[in-house]
């Protein structure tokens, strides 16, 4: 409408600084609340990024108690998987098929030329069936490996990303090596040697052979390199003939997702860990929301308390000039026209507040981003940043703060100018 | 003979069950001073409010420029203040921070009408009531100088029936006689009528009538 801005203007002439605390609260409360979100945001999805799994929605991952870390913390002593286990959970009425995973108990290394230069590390491999692998590898690779198919073919290797992501962010940028991404390394030929690593050897010469990454996943153990189970059971049962034969996981598959849940109650009552595509989402759920709705629900709070405190001001600042509002009453203002006017100067003022708040809130969560992925490498090669922006989330909360100030305001005004003006006018 | 300005009849105002305007009659016509006198806290400026379409809550017949104001909607009310008449208040209601123009532009930009041409009529009345047009916030001017930005604001939409209550209450006698001085040759320019709530001798002096209000009903005494 004509004029509005010259009124807001007129009528505020000398009464600005009375706005400058619960604007400043507005301002700082939308600020926070940007920023809870948009690193609670970046926050989840690293978290999503080491905890997601392509665990099928049927299948179960069954694995003894504890931190497994491969050969070096092998899976001797506290509860192990073995044969009698293995029976006892096919013969549950839900369990559709079992395939299970074992760890070679022999040490072993890997050597290759990665950009140039050479590269050495030991190495735990742990054996998995055609189940799991991916069938987007499959199609490409024979997945069946023995001793004997070494001369003509490599052996098939399948890559941990997030060993990917502990290696580039921990490993290559601290030797001067070249980072890695999984679709780099697929194809990538290696050597490994299997009987012997820089910290232990057996008694039976080593074997080596050529090796082929063939594709990266989420779901193998994090410090062991998934080849052909064939493969492991030779090897093991080569260099250590008389070991107790265990499994290191077992990927039970249910007949329907439904019967999941039994699954993983029976795998637990006897003493095993059994993780499922709902679980290991469930744990990033819980861990960014718990956190995400605490500071959200704290940055609303003050947002809340800093809509009311700015349209208290506003109103307590023209109760005080009743007189004046009556003035301008008798001098012929439409009273609606008077409400349009001060719910406009709420609208603006709290838009300016909360949309800076929001730009330096964003601000903010951007430079915070960026000094983490400075000072911790290992971010940095699991997100690009820390800060997310759901720019349509971000403009409903405007929308609906600046639609609540708005409303609330025009409430109250009305009641104000609802008094006679003869009574405005005695104030 | 022309139709009156102000017609009112019978008009009664109550206060809980105190009897503030008991079937008081008035008239005003095209370009009359009528003053209003009577003792303090007899009503007079609750009468003044009746007549300016501030209070509708009254029985009676009021007829404002041809409307009956007790059947009028509130937007109806607000355009008759806003067009036919102009108000002075007894304590000016000034909006301090501002200068003496803008308070005389404020009902203008409020209102939403163009404010072109208003500046122009809002320097133009200024002037003429010997104000300076700059950037002074009226907090500074005297008591005089604001009275005088009051009735400027008053008079700048051209109104056809000024409202004065209690214009000079407070000002010293040479001030009350510049101000009416200065009112007095506006209206003869424009045409305006006045109703003013006085109690100066020397003001009543130059009205057409002076009524006086008591127990509720306007007695007329020839000046």
């Amino acid at each position: 409408m004509k004029n509005t801005r010259k009124a807001i203007s007129l009528w505020n002439r000398g009464h600005w600084k009375d706005y400058v605390f619960s604007q400043g609260m507005l301002l700082i409360a939308s600020l926070l609340l940007v920023f809870f979100i948009s690193i609670g945001l970046g926050v989840g999805n690293i978290l999503q990024r080491f905890l997601s799994s392509d665990l099928p929605e049927e299948q179960v991952r069954v694995t003894p108690l504890g931190v497994q870390a491969g050969f070096f913390q092998t899976e001797r002593g506290g509860m192990e998987i073995t044969a009698d286990i293995m029976d006892s959970l096919a013969a549950l009425p839900q369990v559709d098929r079992i395939d299970p995973q074992v760890y070679a108990h022999v040490p072993a290394y890997l050597r290759g030329l990665l950009g140039g230069r050479n590269y050495y590390t030991d190495i735990t491999l742990e054996g998995v069936s055609h189940a799991f692998v991916p069938d987007s590898v499959l199609e490409h690779i024979d997945w069946n490996y023995t001793l004997s198919d070494s001369a003509t073919k490599p052996l098939p290797i399948i890559l941990s990303e997030n060993l990917l992501i502990l290696y580039n962010a921990g490993f290559a940028e601290s030797n001067g090596l070249m980072g890695l991404t999984p679709e780099g390394v697929i194809g990538l030929e290696v050597q490994v040697n299997v009987g012997s690593s820089s910290i232990a050897s057996l008694q039976a010469p080593p074997i080596n052979l050529r090796a082929e990454i063939v594709g990266t996943s989420r779901n193998t153990a994090l410090f062991a390199l998934a080849v052909p189970i064939e493969f492991v059971e030779e090897i093991n049962a080569i260099y250590l003939p008389d070991d107790r034969h265990t499994y290191s996981a077992l990927m039970v598959t249910a007949h329907k997702a439904e019967d999941v849940p039994e699954i993983v109650r029976y795998a637990e009552e006897m003493g095993l860990s059994a993780e499922t595509r709902r679980g290991i989402a469930q744990k990033a759920e819980i861990l960014v929301g718990v956190v995400t709705a605490a500071l959200g629900a704290l940055a609303a709070a003050i947002l809340f308390s800093s809509v009311a405190s700015a349209i208290h001001t506003l109103v307590a600042d023209l109760k005080n000039r009743s007189y004046a509002l009556g003035v301008l009453v008798a001098l012929g203002t439409k009273r609606e026209r008077l409400v349009y006017i001060f719910a406009f100067q709420i609208f603006f003022m709290s838009l300016i507040s909360t949309v800076s708040g929001g730009l330096l809130g964003c601000g903010l969560s951007y430079l915070v981003s960026t000094t983490l992925l400075n000072l911790l490498p290992v971010l940095k090669m699991a997100v690009s940043s820390l800060a997310v922006y759901p720019v349509g989330w971000l403009s409903t909360g405007l929308g609906l703060v600046l639609s609540v100030s708005t409303v609330s305001a025009w409430f109250f005004f009305r009641k104000i100018l609802a008094t006679p003006v003869t009574e405005l006018l005695r104030r | 003979m022309s139709k009156p300005l102000i017609d009112a009849q019978s008009i009664n105002k109550t206060f809980d069950r105190l009897k503030v305007l008991d079937g008081t009659n008035f008239t005003l016509s095209e370009g009359e001073f009528v003053a209003i006198t009577g003792k303090s806290g007899v009503g007079k400026s609750t009468l003044l409010g009746v007549l300016g379409a501030l209070d509708p809550a009254f029985t009676g017949k009021l007829i404002l420029n041809g409307v009956n104001a007790a059947e009028a909607t509130s937007v109806q009310l607000a355009e008759l203040r806003r067009e036919f008449m102009g108000f002075i208040f007894q304590d000016f209601h000034l909006l301090p921070n501002l200068s003496a123009f803008d308070n005389v532009l404020l009902p203008a930009v409020f209102c939403g009408t163009d404010t072109k041409s208003v500046r122009n009529d809002a320097a133009a009345i200024i002037s003429r009531l010997g104000l300076r047009n700059d950037n002074t916030p009226t907090r500074f001017l005297s008591r005089g100088e604001r009275q005088r930005v009051a009735s400027a604001r008053a008079l700048v939409n051209n109104p056809r029936v000024l409202m004065a209550d209690e214009p000079t209450a407070s000002l010293d006698e040479e001030s009350e006689e510049n101000l009416f001085d200065l009112l007095d040759s506006i209206r003869k320019e424009k045409g305006f009528a006045i109703i003013a709530v006085l109690h100066s001798k020397k003001i009543l002096s130059r009205a057409d009538r002076i009524l006086t209000l008591r127990e509720g009903i306007l007695h007329e005494k020839h000046a």
